[in-house]
């Protein structure tokens, strides 16, 4: 119980030196200092967590506007400083940026970054006033119920513990306010989002955490993890300072003792022992639709057959250089191929099959931007499944530190009480909810400008796609890089910034 | 090691799980640290002032900091921020752009060589100081793929697979390997007793052996380094390669030591007080491999050739084990190491013999990554080089090739803390391959040799995703 309080009480790091002589000498003064006339002002570790989101919320907003360059140690080959702050810029306006951030494609050399659109001449575009279509189904079998999106995209599994419960409250939000879904992974759900139940799916991990009758019986999809990307074969880990009281609850589990899923489910070594699973789930919501969620192996294709005859609704193919709270990095980089490169040979082997149009395919595993999506799709797959975009949305700078010490500096993949506070669930889900308008009025500009009218007619369309070697080593725009502003200008961002 | 001349069954006592003890073994020469922290402190100070007078002088409201590493904790703050705590979050920076600015420490930037780029560096040196595996947050950072060993993927599988539990410690992962001769069948007389050649063969548990350091060192160290590489792998249970002068001339023997004989050092065989279990030949001599085996008839004689050569051709003259070096950057000839290895082993597969060959590689592999990678494309072992260097905190000077005109400048080198280093680095290593092991469901290296089902080369599946691309292969 000590541990407990301990562990559960602010640890006042924001708020280092609160006990000392000089403060408490300081807070006489202070005090006497004020008229007693004044308002009562806030307790001073809420004070605390106010400064430090109104000054994260004004660099959000700062920083892209490129003022101050670009931060020098911000950003990745995969995740370019230009891509995260575009990303800030379409969750803050809710539209791509125009002072020449790179929002489409990142410095990777390969993939996606090395795939352009060929688009069509202007006279062949689709006219303005026609409306493009950005939903797609979600089942495609004669039986269950026929549940479809307004874009091609729902969230990925991210559990209660690995992010805090304002992130997974902000997600569903806006989940619910586009009629898509979000996925609370492993660990199952606390009640603040009871009532975005229908916009969540459930998922059935090998550590069985936090699965519970009713929220399969109240899950519009129940999604069976075989593998992530991230750390494929090697299933899920979360480390003993995330399992909070709350969490470990949610688990049924010890507080603060590291959970393991271990790979793989130990039922499940065949196609029918995988069917079986989902029959299991069909006695309990015969509603739900099945989601398979696995990694990119050499035999993927095979993969997605046995999950299309043991019953599947959804195969959620989930790339090599997907996110993760937690991984070794041996894993990330160099076991299963990444998603760009599994989705054409899972579109095409359904194909083959007779199948592919029963089958849903959703891709993840390093989907950044509305373009990845819509290459994602025009390689073969039905839609997307976003992670750390969403993420980045809410203010990641993918420091990569979510497993180090308290957990996320910006509170998002933290159950630290203190830095959880950074996120208020309706401004997260405000945030998100623009990076999907964004996200969708970039892919409409695209299929616009493709001649389509559906992001449906764009599947499997690899002809639109031109492999750009160009592209493999161009470095992002420097719009506004090396001017610094004075300091008078600088005291001045408060002002601006509100 | 063991040897294949054990009793076949053992009492129950003396089986023992292999295990590597690991402790922290901190670096010698500290880092320099990931990042800058660049504060303005004319800001800084006109920042506290404008707080003051906002929250009204409420000092824990105005002296809570952003940082949550404890960088700006020190008794002067942000005045005099502590850098080697900087994990690169940018919080602070997010929050007062004006104020402070996060910067990549160029310094780090100088770590290692061309091929063996600082980010490895810094990743071998966590391994080599912790003994663990680097785990982080967030997903890959890299490229998308890329050259040499990075255009390689291993395999993992999805379901079938019941022996994942071994990374859990439930079940047991073998990551011994053999290195010697193997007949392909044993001959019996009438009276059941072999009558043809038997296997000869030394075992190491885990499959990397260590090779022989680089003639030339910054400060002479060379004798020490040796020793410390000879303990090590006596300890590690594997093997450690040493020319044979300088195994001699600093007393450094054991079956652990692995003589290695260049052509002008044959007198200095007479001068060897212990009997070899390993003994390698640099380059090829009908004459002297034959006279090799004859003093060494119990030791496995193995022959080091260039990773390009015709191993085939050898093995049709009675050589069995080989030990193929690339230079330091995986190149031999013409070639990449991934290749070369994939290109031998596939031959001696055509041609029937691979069962009765042993393939040792060295060069190029100094990442967790590279053994499996390598094990899959043919090899039986793989000998490290620079990445024991590096892990000793060994500093290259200039580009480090090729063993003749490598150059690495070593601290002053302690004993004890340079084993527990090599067996931190081992042991992160072999849990590493475990890893890799588990993903494919794999309970034993041995089976992973040669398995190029379980990879993917990023050449072949590019050209099957992207054939019908415009552009593609232009």
């Amino acid at each position: 119980m000590e541990a407990d309080a301990r562990r559960q009480a602010p640890s006042h790091s924001l708020a280092a030196g609160v006990q000392t002589r000089r403060g408490r000498l300081w807070g006489a003064i202070r005090d006497a200092l004020r008229g007693s006339a004044r308002a009562p002002e806030p307790p001073t570790q809420q004070l605390i967590i106010q400064k430090h989101v109104e000054a994260l919320h004004r660099g959000y907003h700062v920083w892209p506007a490129l003022a101050f360059g670009r931060p020098p140690a911000m950003g990745d080959a995969r995740w370019t400083a230009d891509l995260i702050l575009a990303t800030w810029v379409q969750a803050e306006t809710g539209r791509p940026p125009e002072n020449g951030l790179e929002y489409r494609v990142g410095q990777s050399g390969g993939g996606f970054d090395a795939l352009d659109f060929k688009l069509l001449p202007e006279e062949r575009w689709v006219p303005e006033h026609e409306p493009i279509d950005t939903s797609i189904p979600l089942n495609q079998r004669d039986a269950g119920p026929k549940l479809a999106i307004p874009v091609p995209w729902y969230g990925a599994g991210m559990s209660f513990g690995s992010i805090s419960e304002q992130v997974m409250l902000a997600r569903a939000k806006a989940a619910q306010e586009w009629g898509t879904y979000t996925c609370a992974g492993e660990g199952g759900y606390p009640e603040s989002l009871y009532p975005y139940r229908r916009h969540v799916i459930t998922q059935i991990a090998t550590g069985m955490f936090g699965v519970r009758e009713e929220t399969i019986q109240w899950a519009p999809i129940v999604e069976f993890k075989y593998a992530q990307g991230a750390k494929p074969g090697l299933g899920g880990h979360l480390l003993g300072d995330k399992a909070t009281v709350a969490v470990a609850r949610m688990r049924e589990s010890v507080p603060w003792v590291s959970l393991f899923s271990p790979f793989p489910f130990h039922s499940v070594y065949s196609v029918e022992d995988h069917k079986k699973h989902i029959d299991w789930i069909k006695a309990v919501n015969p509603e739900a639709l099945i989601s398979v969620k696995v990694s990119t192996p050499t035999d993927i294709d095979m993969v997605a057959v046995g999950s299309y005859y043991a019953g599947a609704h959804i195969l959620h193919v989930d790339g090599g250089y997907g996110g993760t709270g937690a991984a070794p990095e041996i894993a990330k980089k160099n076991i299963a191929m990444p998603v760009e490169l599994a989705i054409p040979r899972v579109h095409r082997f359904l194909l083959q099959e007779g199948i592919r149009d029963e089958l849903i395919l959703m891709a993840s595993g390093g989907i950044r931007t509305a373009d990845d999506v819509a290459k994602a799709i025009a390689l073969g797959a039905d839609g997307c499944v976003l992670g750390t975009t969403e993420l980045v949305a809410l203010g990641c700078t993918r420091c990569a530190n979510c497993e180090r010490g308290r957990g996320c500096p910006f509170g998002l993949t933290t159950t630290d009480v203190e830095l959880c506070q950074l996120v208020d669930p309706e401004w997260g889900a405000a945030r998100l909810s623009r990076l999907y308008a964004a996200f969708q009025a970039r892919l409409r500009d695209l299929l616009r400008r493709l001649g389509l009218r559906s992001v449906r007619e764009l599947r499997g369309r690899v002809d639109l796609l031109v492999y750009r070697t160009d592209r493999t080593d161009r470095q992002a725009g420097v719009a506004g890089e090396g001017r610094r502003p004075g300091l008078a200008e600088c005291l001045e961002v408060d002002a601006v910034a509100a | 090691m063991a040897s294949m001349t054990m009793p076949a069954t053992l009492p129950a006592a003396a089986y023992r799980r292999y295990r590597i003890e690991t402790e922290a073994a901190p670096d010698l020469v500290p880092l320099p640290p990931r990042f800058r922290v660049r504060v303005k402190k004319h800001r800084l100070l006109a920042l506290l002032l404008k707080e003051l007078l906002q929250f009204r002088g409420n000092l824990p409201v105005v002296l809570s900091r952003p940082c949550v590493y404890g960088v700006f904790s020190g008794p002067l703050g942000g005045l005099a921020p502590r850098e080697a705590l900087c994990v690169g979050c940018l919080r602070c920076t997010v929050q007062y752009p004006y104020v402070v600015q996060i910067m990549p420490n160029p310094q780090r930037r100088r770590l290692g060589d061309s091929y063996f780029q600082p980010e490895d560096v810094e990743t071998l040196l966590y391994e080599a100081r912790t003994g663990r595996v680097p785990v982080r947050g967030a997903g890959y950072r890299g490229r998308f793929g890329g050259e040499g060993w990075d255009a390689m993927w291993t395999d993992m599988s999805e379901i079938v697979r019941p022996t994942r539990d071994g990374i859990h410690g439930r079940e047991f992962i073998s990551t011994a390997v053999d290195i010697g001769e193997r007949p392909p069948f044993l001959r019996f007389d009438p009276e059941g007793r072999p009558s043809g050649p038997l296997p000869q063969v030394v075992t190491v548990q885990v499959p990397f052996l260590f090779d022989a350091p680089p003639p030339r060192h910054g400060d002479g160290s060379t004798a020490l380094l040796a020793a410390i590489l000879a303990e090590a792998a006596r300890q590690l249970e594997t093997l450690a390669i040493l020319p044979l002068p300088l195994a001699v001339e600093a007393g450094i023997g054991g079956s652990h030591v692995v003589p290695l004989v260049a052509p002008g050092e044959w007198p200095w065989l007479d001068r060897l007080s212990w009997p070899p279990r390993v003994i390698e030949l640099d380059g090829w001599d009908r004459a002297r491999y034959l006279e090799l085996r004859r003093r060494f008839p119990d030791a496995v004689a193995c022959v080091r050739l260039p990773m390009d050569a015709d191993v085939l051709a050898l093995a049709d003259e009675g050589a069995r084990v080989f030990h193929l070096a690339a230079n330091y950057h995986g190149r031999a000839g013409q070639g990449f190491a991934m290749d070369l290895i994939r290109r031998t082993h596939l031959r001696l597969v055509d041609d029937g013999v691979r069962e009765d060959v042993t393939l040792i590689g060295s060069g190029g592999m100094v990442m967790a990554e590279h053994v499996p990678k390598a094990i899959i494309c043919g090899l039986d072992a793989v000998a490290l080089d620079t990445a024991l260097w590096v892990a000793l905190q060994g500093r290259l000077v200039g580009e480090c090739v090729d063993r003749e005109t490598a150059a690495v400048s070593f601290p002053r080198l302690q004993p004890e803390w340079g084993v527990q280093r090599l067996k931190n680095l081992a042991a992160a290593w072999r849990d590493q391959l475990l890893e890799v092991l588990g993903a494919m469901g794999l309970r034993d290296v041995r089976r992973l040799r040669g398995e190029l089902g379980r990879c993917m080369f990023q050449p072949d599946l590019e050209r099957e995703a992207f054939a019908g691309i415009e552009g593609y292969g232009s």
